[in-house]
């Protein structure tokens, strides 16, 4: 007789099974987080629609959603480039201080007067970018030369180097750094030294254009290129990559930096975008959801843009929410977080088949039926 | 005794008394996490799970005064939070990284809603009930190793007791051994009749009862009130000591004593006022842990072989 629900071999990789399951975990997740919004006596309907509207019915919430949205989907892709190369980086946090830290060194550095001096944004871009993707690549890239060359966790000495990259932080804008005043922080920095606002009359700014450019060249490195093959060959299985002669060890040393490096122009573009100083706390937890978006993305570089989008959107319509109905902002950590938790426990579903056959008579056998005869 | 002597003298007490009173809480969370390493899981989700524990035994104390049972509420906070955690790692079989990861950012999200829900946006009250360093007569009396060994609070002596508990439990009973070979080699201990999923279930229990606890320790013995940022990673700093403890509970706690005695010193330099930039003294734990788990010192051979590996029961 067959069944509704017949268990298969190995899990359906079918588009339509993987995204009606991460569909189906993040409507669980939005209807536990309803049960949160009654306990704080909010409707969770006005809720949700506070949640969303500030971000994606606004023209001024959007142009927020789009500067939360670039860092976090550098982050992302960061953690793209890493994971699926074998290696578990967890210090995206860091870098992003690092990042920041580098790019706003340099554009002080072009104030009138500096050392360097103004120079035009053309030139000031590239290098930019150059300086935060090499610090902050570098600095991963250390943790990749002691796995590769000592064998030490990522894991842990990743999660270890992010409190490092804060404290160096905090020591540059209360020492070196420091600009004269009450608080620790730098002077702005040069206005010629800021990205150029994208939307008029919003806060939006080109670092999601930096965003997408990087999505586009992550995504033509790990399926067009050679080079992305063999980081994910080494991923899969580095014995057999080993075996067919990738140096595994350098190839994880440059997922490292190219990780790192990514994480890096998270910080570059969060501060020439949006916040225009150095000062402690920029971070914020950003190097984290920045991993979570890349696993809901199910660390595909496409799927990352529109992920980093509805969680960037997520965190501007959760201060709206706590500002107007007084729920607290966390509670979206709560909803991001369980989605992702959701998302990999309904991954068991995918071994199920649903047989609509057994609605009609005379159903015909299952496969597994006719094998046993 | 001269006046640098004197002071000299001041200067180790009370940097070797904050030393281990630093590493109470760490090196409890540390004995846990060894079970669950030894089970062949790699809960990264105990600072989360430290951080639930603190909230807990902070909001039990507050609204009860009573600390004995806040901290058994956070053991137990700290159980029913890596039940999920263990459902997630044995059964689902997700990535140990990954779960463990996300569940980190869903208890900051939880512990922060909850403890606004609470409190609200009160002023934050400063006054619970806490567990008072202890004064054994005699032995307190003894010149620099008086206040040092024999000053701490009573979570601390009962730390020191687990450790050597967890050690015989580990190394001495049948239990430790299904334990060791279920992180060891699963396929072998399943054919031996070992339940492995029952054995990490157990793991990643233990070291929720012990992360819940010590967040209890953090609140009830050191800091006295809760914020989010109070664990700021003394969770995977605890998994740093179980490595450089080589998963051996009795290592652990010379470990936790060294890490101890790096944050002490930040503490006892700031109070005697030196020219060293604090950050870099603040830095210095995790400095140390990174060198001590980069491999630079061995210790890949001595890991459960089958730590982060899922095991499938065919």
């Amino acid at each position: 007789m067959a069944k509704l629900f017949e268990r298969r071999l190995t899990p359906s990789d079918s588009p339509i099974a993987i995204f009606a399951t991460t569909a189906a975990a993040f409507l669980t997740a939005m209807l536990v987080t309803a049960f949160l919004f009654l306990s704080y006596g909010a409707s969770p309907f006005q809720a949700y629609f506070a949640l969303f509207h500030e971000p994606f019915g606004t023209l001024r919430g959007f142009g927020y959603s789009l500067v939360r949205t670039s860092p976090l989907a550098l982050i992302a892709l960061g953690t793209i480039v890493s994971w699926r190369s074998g290696f578990s980086y967890l210090g995206f946090e860091g870098c992003f201080v690092i990042g920041a830290s580098a790019t706003a060194w340099l554009a002080l550095l072009t104030a009138p007067g500096a050392r360097i001096g103004p120079i035009p944004f053309f030139l000031f871009l590239p290098l930019a970018i150059f300086v935060g993707f090499v610090a902050a690549g570098l600095w991963a890239g250390l943790v990749g030369f002691v796995r590769a060359r000592l064998g030490g966790n990522e894991v842990l000495i990743s999660l270890m180097s992010n409190y490092v990259a804060i404290f160096i932080l905090q020591y540059l804008v209360s020492g070196p750094m420091r600009a004269p005043g009450s608080l620790p922080e730098t002077r702005i920095l040069p206005r010629a030294t800021w990205l150029p606002f994208i939307l008029p009359g919003t806060r939006a700014h080109a670092g999601i254009l930096i965003a997408i450019a990087a999505a586009a060249l992550v995504w033509m490195l790990l399926e067009k290129m050679p080079l992305g093959y063999e980081l994910i060959v080494t991923g899969f299985n580095a014995a057999a990559a080993r075996y067919a002669g990738i140096d595994v060890g350098r190839r994880i040393m440059l997922a490292a930096f190219f990780a790192g490096g990514l994480g890096g122009l998270a910080g570059m573009v969060e501060e020439l975008g949006s916040q225009h100083r150095l000062m402690d706390g920029i971070n914020g937890g950003v190097g984290f959801v920045g991993i979570v978006v890349a696993l809901l993305a199910r660390l595909n570089p496409v799927a990352v843009i529109p992920t980093a989008l509805l969680y960037g959107g997520m965190s501007v319509g959760a201060d709206a929410m706590q500002r107007r109905a007084s729920i607290p902002s966390s509670i979206t950590f709560i909803l991001q977080s369980l989605a992702v938790l959701l998302v990999l426990a309904f991954d068991a579903l995918r071994y199920y088949k649903i047989n609509f056959s057994v609605f009609s008579r005379g159903a015909p056998p299952t496969a597994t039926e006719e094998a046993s005869k | 005794m001269n006046g640098p002597q004197f002071a000299m003298t001041a200067f180790v007490v009370t940097w070797l008394t904050a030393s281990l009173r630093l590493a109470g809480p760490v090196l409890l969370a540390a004995l846990g996490e060894t079970f669950a390493e030894q089970s062949g899981v790699l809960n990264i989700g105990i600072e989360g799970t430290i951080l639930l524990g603190a909230l807990t035994s902070f909001l039990v104390s507050f609204y009860t005064g009573m600390i004995w049972p806040s901290l058994l509420a956070a053991l137990l906070v700290g159980i029913a939070a890596n039940m999920i955690l263990a459902w997630m790692y044995v059964t689902v079989r997700a990535s140990q990284v990954v779960a463990g990861l996300v569940f980190n950012v869903l208890a900051l999200g939880v512990a922060s809603a909850v403890y606004r829900k609470a409190l609200g946006n009160s002023a934050v009250p400063e006054s619970i009930a806490m567990f008072q360093p202890l004064h054994i007569p005699f032995l307190g009396n003894l010149p620099v190793i008086g206040p040092v060994l024999f000053g701490q609070t009573i979570l601390f002596y009962l730390t020191i007791a687990l450790a050597f508990v967890a050690h015989f439990v580990l190394f001495r009973t049948n239990f430790g051994l299904a334990l060791r070979a279920s992180g060891e080699n699963p396929a072998a201990a399943d054919s031996a009749g070992i339940s492995v999923y029952r054995m990490r279930y157990a793991g990643t229990l233990i070291s929720g009862a012990a992360a819940g606890m010590a967040g209890g320790y953090l609140v009830l013995a050191q800091v006295g009130l809760f914020r989010e940022s109070i664990v700021s990673g003394q969770g995977f700093i605890a998994l740093g000591i179980v490595i450089f403890g080589r998963w051996n509970p009795l290592k652990a706690t010379v470990a936790a004593m060294v890490f101890g005695a790096c944050d002490a010193l930040q503490l006892s330099l700031q109070i005697f006022g030196t020219h060293v930039p604090p950050q870099l003294l603040l830095a210095l734990p995790y400095i140390v842990t990174i060198l001590a788990i980069s491999g630079l010192f061995g210790g890949k051979a001595v890991q459960p072989a089958a730590l982060m590996a899922p095991y499938i029961k065919d």
